[in-house]
């Protein structure tokens, strides 16, 4: 019956949503950002952001304030709130989160291989990873020399073992192959995804289905652009498209054999919402990057999910919406403390 | 009017103090707690206000504090003074940071901590060292039955719940050519950091080749294992373990030594923590204040605006002169009126004995600026509505002594400065709770109620002898039935002089009891419980005259009060008519009071079986019927449009005013810069606020507390 789920929502997870909810009301607002962009020190911005729900998160700092120590703590934050989240959750909100949280654990992973790669210890690394993809192998990852090895010693008991089947091959892990990697992961995540809130049905596939469909399409332009004067094959690039969005199939098409920038251009041209996106992009240095035009439709495209009621995506904005706000947040703070103030602005505003 | 029933006349005034006295002028008021500042600078941001270094410095003191407090956990006890400290003066501050917190107490109990840590560290490896090197022992001997070729082996320890995984882990990455033999350490081992305990295991793993090696070790890493070497052969082992066991020895007396000093360190701090700790609170406070005032221009007067009770005056200006005596400046601070048309921030005083009550009216909603406080009335009318309810003298002595005692100790309990939630709720109603008492008792007796028993004090009024007498009841009657019933008509049953105080105890006795006394108190609920609304709504005419809104008196009160007399004044009515007019021996003959009332909304009046009480009956129910139904669109619906209209007509005249003037019309900014218009404006904007949510708030009040009645007795 998943037409009528409002009727039941709430029994499971209707004490959580209206979490979500009041959570949500304690995200910075425009004015918050205008009142962090006017201040001169990071201590300025401690104490500003003492004024919102963030509290006194900072307030048990000793020493001066670094970026990092700030990040920290609001990734902390974010943990805490995610981990409640989670270990109230009922099915099928549980393997919702659990979803949400493999996209960190694919970026910790590929992070990880990346840099034993380049002799860095791993202790070093770890630190940098995201706190809300960590698993208990995660630490071993290094001791693989290839993808096969990986997935059969360590991958194979975390939930990333699904998405690993087209990753298999004796390729020895060099640069290439682990982007390659990490994008054939990255697509069987989506897709996997994908059909998991279609099971769903209701209103959580209403909502997650334009939210996915975008970053699907998101990957696909990025990965075209980026290969763009490597040794990728037209062909190997397109086997790395992610299969549910809104181009596949003849834009995919369309983008496995562009050329250059322009030619991905002319692809999103074809559908309304990325030819506004492509057409807000500027070269100069005022104005926005790629990037930044892809996040603020991922920020539109989050909030509205918030205007409906009984689904699974609010959990899902919510921890876009927050990461988005850290983003923000340690923008700011670097531009502060670089004192590069005429790019303070290019943050991305969420209500 | 007193201004016990209404809040208090408050003012505005702004305040000049001189900058240098202005800190001991905000701690005097503050030590005062009658004024109320108001922001200045709301469209400053926190962190660009005058002050904000040293709410800053405040903010750094509190961290501080607060890892103080950390560290001592529940081991050292804080020293809690009977007096709070006076407000300190800037410069302790300076003094609490340089010479106490910062420098002294900070540092050194962070040097200790580090030393402490970096000695459990070397403890803990020393320790995992030491069981390892004993069950390694084990290992090999159980190797030694097993016979497996001389190889190399790795062995060291890892935290017990990530075991599973890492041996799982071992088995796929070196394809099952290893051999690993773990068991549990036994005794728990303390982690320094978090000072958690922490359940280790002992492993050994044997393997062959330098590459197996690598693997080994990077996976070790991986799962924070620490691997620690293992010499081969037995008597290496022995050797090496008492070694390990000296040293641990030595490092036990350099711990307690470091543990000692912490300790005496932590005594320091905790003889003043306290006090401390409501000084800082106390500066950041004054500092908070002071960022809410304006600086003049020539950097020399601070300029504060304060609310405060116009009856409170003399003392704000001694408290102020204080102030600027206390800091050693001459210029007295000068008070100057404001004239403004903001509304002024409602303050009802209270006394320990009416600050439960006022508790509870403002937690329906604080009123207006002098609008009629209900607490006054609440004083009688919450704790005798309770005791209808509760009704047990018993019960009612048992709470009056609770309540007593909490009275009579009073001071010493509040000394004790309890931080128990559900206690000093209790206790801030202590009054409450000891006037519930009281009326229970009364009630109880009312009821002659005593723990479910009754008091015969003064004699039944009933006999059972006169049934006998005619021979109502004889002999058979008795053995018949199980049950009898009194008969009041039969002359000498009922004596005719009522028992002289409350119910008469034979009801205790009867087995209609219950049905007796609930209808006994449902009437008496609904006759309170009207009375009750009836006199929320007249305090509302009270507002209404005093506010001078006529309109509301005519549109609201007036039908208010047609409506709810008409209808339940009338129920009232029935109810004691009918008390009064039947007697024993009419009563068979009493009509149902409830079926009336409802038949009175259905204008049946053909019911035979249900006689009329009086005579005219039809046509009295039947005008106070129209009349309450009239009375319903007059109470609703004339209102809403006249202040409709009121507002266009305000709206209007704005429009009117910015053409005159040839302003571009633009909504937020006349309001701000037009006092004229803003003025007009206002007779429109409590439309919304108030036409569902003030007035009907008493009447409301009594609402729910007569449905609680009505409810308790169902």
């Amino acid at each position: 019956m998943p037409g009528y789920s409002e009727f039941y929502f709430n029994v499971d997870h209707g004490y959580l949503e209206g979490l979500v909810r009041g959570f949500k009301a304690g995200i910075l607002t425009s004015a918050d950002y205008v009142n962090l962009a006017q201040c001169e020190t990071l201590e300025d911005l401690k104490l500003h952001l003492q004024t919102t729900d963030y509290g006194n998160f900072l307030a048990n700092e000793t020493g001066p304030l670094t970026i990092s120590t700030i990040d920290d703590k609001l990734k902390a934050k974010l943990l805490t709130e995610f981990h409640y989240f989670r270990n109230h959750a009922f099915e099928p909100l549980a393997t919702f989160l659990n979803f949400i949280t493999y996209s960190y654990m694919i970026d910790n992973v590929i992070l990880l291989i990346t840099g034993t790669l380049h002799q860095r210890p791993i202790a070093e690394l770890v630190p940098k990873c995201h706190p809300l993809g960590s698993f208990e192998q995660m630490e071993a990852v290094s001791i693989a020399s290839n993808p096969t090895e990986l997935f059969n010693a360590i991958l194979v008991d975390t939930p990333l073992a699904a998405f690993f089947q087209d990753c298999l091959s004796e390729n020895d892990l060099d640069e290439m192959n682990i982007e390659i990697m990490r994008n054939k992961l990255y697509k069987s995540y989506l897709e996997a995804f994908y059909k998991f809130c279609e099971k769903q049905g209701g209103t959580t596939a209403e909502i997650m289905r334009p939210i996915l469909e975008f970053e699907a399409d998101r990957r696909a332009f990025i990965i075209t652009i980026n290969s763009f004067g490597t040794e990728l094959s037209k062909d190997d690039r397109e086997k790395l498209y992610p299969t549910c969005g809104k181009l596949y199939p003849e834009g995919l098409h369309l983008l496995a054999n562009a050329d250059d920038y322009e030619q991905v251009k002319c692809v999103a041209d074809y559908y309304g919402e990325y030819k506004a996106v492509f057409e807000g992009v500027g070269s100069g240095t005022g104005e926005k990057t790629l990037e930044d035009a892809f996040f603020e439709h991922e920020v539109k495209l989050n909030v509205l999910a918030f205007n409906n009621q009984f689904h699974f995506g609010v959990f899902y904005a919510y921890v876009k919406l927050k990461e988005q706000e850290c983003r923000n947040i340690v923008w700011i703070a670097e531009c502060i403390s670089q004192r590069h103030r005429t790019k303070i602005n290019n943050y991305i505003p969420i209500f | 009017m007193a201004s016990v029933f209404r809040s208090e006349e408050m003012s505005l005034m702004q305040l000049f103090l001189q900058v240098e006295a202005a800190y001991c002028c905000v701690a005097e008021l503050g030590e005062l707690g009658l004024v109320q500042f108001r922001d200045l600078n709301v469209n400053v941001n926190s962190f660009q206000r005058k002050f904000v270094n040293e709410v800053r410095r405040c903010e750094s003191l509190e961290r501080i504090l607060r890892f103080l407090e950390n560290e001592m956990e529940d081991n050292v006890e804080t020293v809690k003074l009977e007096k709070y400290p006076e407000t300190p003066l800037p410069r302790e501050m300076i003094d609490m940071e340089v010479q106490n917190l910062e420098q002294k107490l900070e540092a050194e109990l962070l040097e200790a901590n580090q030393n402490q840590q970096t000695l459990k560290q070397n403890f803990l490896e020393l320790t995992e060292l030491k069981h390892l090197l004993k069950k390694t022992q084990d290992f090999f001997e159980v190797r030694g039955l097993f016979a497996l070729p001389t190889d190399i082996f790795t062995a060291g320890v890892i935290k017990r719940e990530r075991m599973i995984a890492f041996e799982r882990l071992l088995w796929r990455a070196c394809r099952g050519n290893i051999y690993l033999r773990y068991t549990e350490m036994d005794t728990p081992l303390e982690d320094p950091v978090t000072r958690e305990e922490v359940k280790k295991n002992v492993f050994i793993i044997f393997y062959q080749g330098e590459q197996l090696k690598q693997k080994i070790k990077k996976i070790c890493d991986g799962f924070r294992a620490t691997v620690y070497p293992c010499p081969e052969s037995a008597t290496e082992r022995r050797e090496m373990l008492d070694g390990v066991n000296t040293r641990i020895e030595d490092l036990n007396t350099v711990i307690t030594q470091t543990e000692s000093h912490r300790q005496r360190l932590l005594h320091e701090a905790a003889a003043n923590l306290w006090s401390w700790g409501i000084k800082v609170k106390k500066i950041k406070a004054i500092y908070y204040i002071l960022n809410c005032c304006n600086i003049d221009v020539t950097q020399q007067c601070v300029i504060a605006e304060i609310w405060f009770p116009v009856a409170d005056a003399g003392r704000i200006k001694r408290a102020l002169h204080q102030g600027m005596e206390r800091s050693g400046s001459t210029i007295t601070p000068i008070l100057t009126a404001v004239h403004t048309r903001m509304a002024p921030p409602t303050f009802n005083r209270t006394n320990k004995f009416t600050a439960g009550f006022q508790n509870i009216v403002d937690a329906y909603g604080v009123g207006n600026y002098r609008e009629m406080n209900p607490a006054p009335y609440t004083i009688i009318t919450f704790p005798f509505l309770f005791a209808v309810m509760f009704g047990d003298c018993g019960h009612g002595a048992v709470m009056l002594g609770f309540a007593l005692w909490m009275v009579v100790n009073e001071k010493s309990l509040l000394a004790q400065k309890s931080t128990n939630e559900i206690w000093n709720t209790f206790f801030s109603g202590r009054y409450l709770i000891l006037l519930m008492g009281i009326f229970s008792m009364y009630t109880g007796f009312i009821y002659n109620d005593c723990f479910s028993k009754s008091f015969n004090i003064f004699g039944s009024s009933w006999h059972i002898i006169p049934m006998f007498k005619n021979s109502t009841w004889n002999k058979d009657v008795l053995l018949d039935n199980t049950v009898l019933q009194l008969d009041p008509a039969v002359p000498g049953v009922y004596s005719g002089n009522p028992y002289p105080f409350g119910i008469d105890p034979i009801w205790n006795v009867a087995s209609n009891k219950l049905t007796f006394l609930n209808s006994y108190k449902m009437k008496m609920s609904v006759v309170i419980g009207i009375v009750h609304m009836i006199f929320g709504v007249v305090l509302s005419l009270f507002n209404h005259i005093y506010f001078k809104k006529y309109i509301n008196i005519i549109l609201q009160f007036i039908p208010e009060m047609i409506f709810i007399v008409s209808l339940f004044g009338y129920l009232v009515f029935m109810i004691i008519f009918k008390w009064c007019h039947f007697d024993v021996h009419s009563s068979q003959s009493a009509p149902s009071i409830l079926i009336h009332f409802i038949n009175m909304f259905l204008f049946n009046y053909g019911d035979a079986s249900n006689a009329p009480l009086y005579l005219h009956q039809k046509e009295v129910q039947s005008f106070l019927v129209i009349f309450a139904l009239i009375a319903v669109p007059w109470m609703l619906l004339i209102k809403p449009f006249i202040l409709r209209a009121n507002h266009q007509k305000a709206q209007r005249m704005v429009r009117d005013v910015d053409q005159a003037r040839g302003i571009h019309h633009s909504k937020g900014k006349t309001e701000e810069t037009d006092p004229k218009t803003r003025s007009e404006l206002e007779p429109g904007v409590p439309f919304i606020g108030q036409v569902p949510g003030r007035p009907l708030r008493p009447c409301l009040c009594t609402v729910i507390s007569y449905f609680v009645i009505l409810l308790g007795f169902r």
